[in-house]
């Protein structure tokens, strides 16, 4: 699978990743110092005098210039070390270790659910366009990208968990530490985020599977007398695959942004709580650290994506 | 379900000062398992709304923090639950003179570590909070001169100008005792690995997730505590906390905003506890510059809120109109001044007329953007509005808007907060209006103020320090130097199972007296 080719595709979009991770961090930083609102207020607490805050500014090096302080902060990033919060003095690194797997494992069993559910919704509507079946699944779809995750989310909590008492409510469990806990507790938070998944997967495979069952390449496979089931197995599928896999990344990379809403809902302790709280308190380093390792994220994702795309379509692969 | 319910409607002094005669027959405030024996054991499993700035009492700065330090910390002094007034806690205290004051500490007392909690360890701490670089409650101190050991439990405080609110300073952060060999050793770490002298030592902290104590074998008091441990499930979403407990994973959630009472009411084997505290929501003046540096317009936001109104539309009834700074039920309120403002639109327009603002004027107000603070908002938006005073609000994160507010901005007329309370009511005043105070956003202030916010901290008899800020509460009431609304009472959802909770005053819960039935 690693080719030549790939590893040249790998290189060059590593490479690539350092100016992202850089300007988008840099940006970052600019922003939170552009806000109004200085972490020096919360670090002097609630009895805080300006001459207190001047203190507090000059002891954590906050009256430095920005540049001074954003170079400071990549120059120890780039040595792995991410720092520490100014607030609760927690290491970045130890928070995002801790955070992390809650966050990519409800982002994983929500895009694992929205391709299980998704791909045989869109199939069963694209071979009956305009069936019932279709307009069923169009109408599950609507409402999938219609309804919001958080409220979903509630309904879910109030009916399996205060009402069945079958699943838990809230937090969440190491899935090394009991795996079995740990996924009952991401079962609920991820159908809420899978639910606007299922429906976009199911639409974009729908219309492009239509697309390429109506075309002429099918059309003379049907003359060929090729029975309906291997076409659309063989050929229709393997046609749409690419078009599948782009819809699949896309929506990887925007759960990972919507946990942030949903952590909060089921009291799920993962980056979207982490990063909410640096930010709220203008905690640059956790938000630096977050959104550090959230780039890494995507790129990867999409580094994944590129080398996948290749395989599945020969032709992509220069 | 069963509910102490201290607030049906809106509770008046009266009412206030009746039940707490009542609280002092049975012994609580109507707590029916009162007065069997607690049972000891159990984990304690809490909804706690907020991440702590730090567990070093001297370098956190957050207002939320006190629970939890409160687990881990004794403080040489305390106080009463309902009133607020000091009492002994590590230390018995005395003022032999107005600058002198000696604390005699309690024999045998053992930090978790085995460091043992004596004059040495007393004078450790209060010289470090009062000079180190990282300590926030410096001011706090400000008034002593220098800390003596005069005896193996005895310390002295020599005190540049008297100050009699150091028993209730000395409740607070700056008398929490930390180990003076957990700091020598560990350093800052200690903000993370704190050891103290509290009925639970600690065991664990993950930020926004989870912090756990446990049981200290060694505890001074006999027979204390009840509980094992606690665990602190960090839930900022309060919805989601009172979601917890109602599932079970939680056994109690505090400090719930009044719009979740009926959500409580409607679960099953769920117990309400609301009560008084000194949480003021009000309307923050910048009165240093026009139009609020005129009396006549500050007179006038006070005459057109309608505190009963507020009370019933943005707290649910869960509350106590604020006509000061204190409560009806706190020990220096002062009932003089109470009926100064009742509402009244027609006066308002009036004195707005007198100040030259015949057909109203436009203030800016700064909130922030949660869904309690908008109805709040949105309330006093219609009251100040038929009275002719329009207002422009800009919302934002608490951060970012009280920054610009009190910070060097200075944006914005008005700012709808609240005020969280402190120990000691010279605090209070001492912080929101004297000259130069952070929470008073213009700076300035009257000598007279001044003085007689000093003047406060001169005597120990609460009864001569209660005609002190008698005087104090005229003047800041006359003065309109802020538009007090209401002290939010306390809400609490606690699970059958939890028995002994009494909720305080300061309305930051402490956990010393529960157990698990």
């Amino acid at each position: 699978m690693l080719n030549s080719g790939r590893l040249r595709i790998i290189g060059r979009r590593l490479l690539q990743a350092i100016p992202v991770v850089v300007l988008s961090t840099f940006i970052v930083f600019g922003l939170l110092k552009l806000v109004p609102g200085d972490v020096a207020v919360t670090l002097a607490g609630d009895n805080a005098s300006e001459q207190r805050i001047a203190e507090i500014r000059e002891l954590y090096g906050l009256n430095q210039p920005f540049l001074l302080q954003y170079g400071s902060w990549l120059w120890k990033a780039a040595h792995g070390d991410l720092s520490s919060s100014l607030i609760s003095n927690e290491a970045v690194l130890t928070s995002i270790q801790r955070c992390l797997p809650h966050t990519l494992l409800i982002v994983a069993l929500a895009l694992f659910m929205a391709m299980l559910v998704g791909i045989p919704l869109g199939i069963a509507a694209a071979t009956k366009p305009g069936s019932w079946i279709d307009g069923f699944v169009m109408a599950i779809a609507s409402l999938g990208v219609a309804v919001p995750n958080f409220w979903l989310g509630m309904l879910l909590v109030a009916f399996f968990s205060l009402q069945l008492n079958w699943l838990p409510a809230t937090g969440a469990v190491s899935l090394m530490k009991d795996p079995w806990a740990s996924l009952s507790h991401a079962i609920l938070p991820a159908v809420a985020l899978a639910s606007g998944g299922i429906a976009e997967v199911a639409r974009q495979l729908r219309s492009s599977l239509v697309e390429i069952l109506s075309s002429q390449q099918v059309r003379t496979l049907h003359a060929k007398g090729l029975p309906p089931s291997s076409i659309l197995w063989r050929h229709g599928l393997k046609n749409v695959s690419v078009n599948l896999l782009t819809v699949v990344s896309l929506l990887a990379n925007r759960l990972l942004a919507a946990t942030v809403v949903v952590e909060a809902v089921f009291a799920i302790p993962g980056m979207g709580g982490l990063i909410v709280n640096g930010a709220m308190n203008r905690d640059f380093p956790v938000v630096q650290g977050v959104v550090f390792t959230m780039v890494l994220i995507v790129v990867t994702l999409n580094l994944l994506t590129d080398i996948l795309y290749s395989v599945l379509d020969p032709r992509i692969s220069s | 379900m069963k509910t102490i319910d201290l607030g049906k409607q809106t509770l008046r002094r009266r009412d206030i000062l009746a039940l707490m005669g009542g609280a002092a027959v049975t012994g609580a405030l109507g707590l029916p398992a009162w007065a069997q024996e607690a049972k000891k054991g159990g984990v304690l499993k809490v909804a706690a709304p907020a991440n702590p700035s730090s567990l070093d009492p001297a370098t956190g700065g957050a207002g939320s923090d006190h629970s939890i330090l409160w687990t881990m910390y004794d403080t040489l002094v305390e106080w009463d639950y309902e009133t607020l007034k000091p009492k002994p806690g590590m230390a018995k205290w005395a003022f032999p003179d107005p600058k002198t004051m000696v604390l005699d500490i309690t024999t045998g007392i053992k930090f978790h570590d085995g460091t043992p909690m004596d004059a040495e360890a007393v004078k450790f701490n209060l010289e470090r909070n009062r000079t180190d670089q990282r300590s926030n409650v410096k001011p706090d101190l400000s008034s002593v001169d220098a800390v003596e050991v005069t005896g193996p439990l005895q310390v002295t405080l020599k005190l540049k100008n008297p100050d009699t609110a150091l028993p209730a300073i000395l409740s607070d952060r700056a008398g929490m005792m930390v180990s003076p060999s957990n700091i020598k050793a560990l350093g800052n770490e200690t903000d993370r690995k704190p050891v103290g002298a509290g009925p639970w030592k600690f065991v664990r902290w993950n930020d926004n997730e989870i912090i756990v104590v446990a049981r200290h074998d060694q505890y001074w008091r006999q027979g204390r505590p009840y509980l094992d441990g606690i665990e602190f499930n960090i839930i900022p979403e309060n919805a989601t906390a009172l979601r917890s407990v109602v599932a079970g994973q939680n056994d109690m959630a505090f400090q719930l905003p009044a719009r979740l009472k009926p959500v409580i009411e409607r679960a099953k084997n769920l117990e309400t506890v609301t009560s008084p505290t000194l949480y003021c929501i009000q309307l923050y003046l910048n009165y240093a510059r026009s139009p609020l540096d005129n009396v006549k317009v500050r007179q006038a936001i006070n005459f057109a809120l309608d505190r009963d109104a507020f009370v019933k539309a943005a707290l649910n009834g869960l509350g106590e109109p604020a006509r000061m700074t204190l409560p009806s039920s706190h020990w220096a309120f002062n009932k003089d001044v109470a009926g100064m403002y009742p509402n009244n639109p027609e006066r308002a327009k009036q004195l707005l007329a007198e100040a030259g603002y015949k057909d109203g004027l436009e203030l800016t107000i700064g909130g922030y953007m949660d869904q309690d603070s908008v109805r709040r908002g949105e309330v006093i938006q219609d009251q100040l509005g038929k009275a002719g005073i329009r207002l422009k609000f800009t919302r934002g994160t608490i951060a970012e808007i009280s920054a610009q507010f009190f910070a060097t901005e200075k944006k914005f007329d008005l700012l709808v907060s609240a005020w969280t309370g402190r120990p000691d009511p010279s605090m209070t005043y001492g912080l929101s209006f004297d000259k130069g105070a952070y929470y008073n956003a213009g700076r300035s202030g009257e000598p007279e103020l001044s003085k007689l916010i000093q003047e406060s901290r001169v005597s120990e008899d609460l009864a001569k320090r209660a005609e002190v800020f008698a005087k104090i509460q005229k003047f800041t009431v006359e003065n309109a130097l802020s538009a007090p609304l209401a002290f939010q009472f306390e809400l609490d959802a606690l699970s059958a199972k939890v028995k002994g909770f009494k909720p305080n005053l300061l309305g930051k819960p402490k956990f010393e007296n529960i157990s698990l039935g």
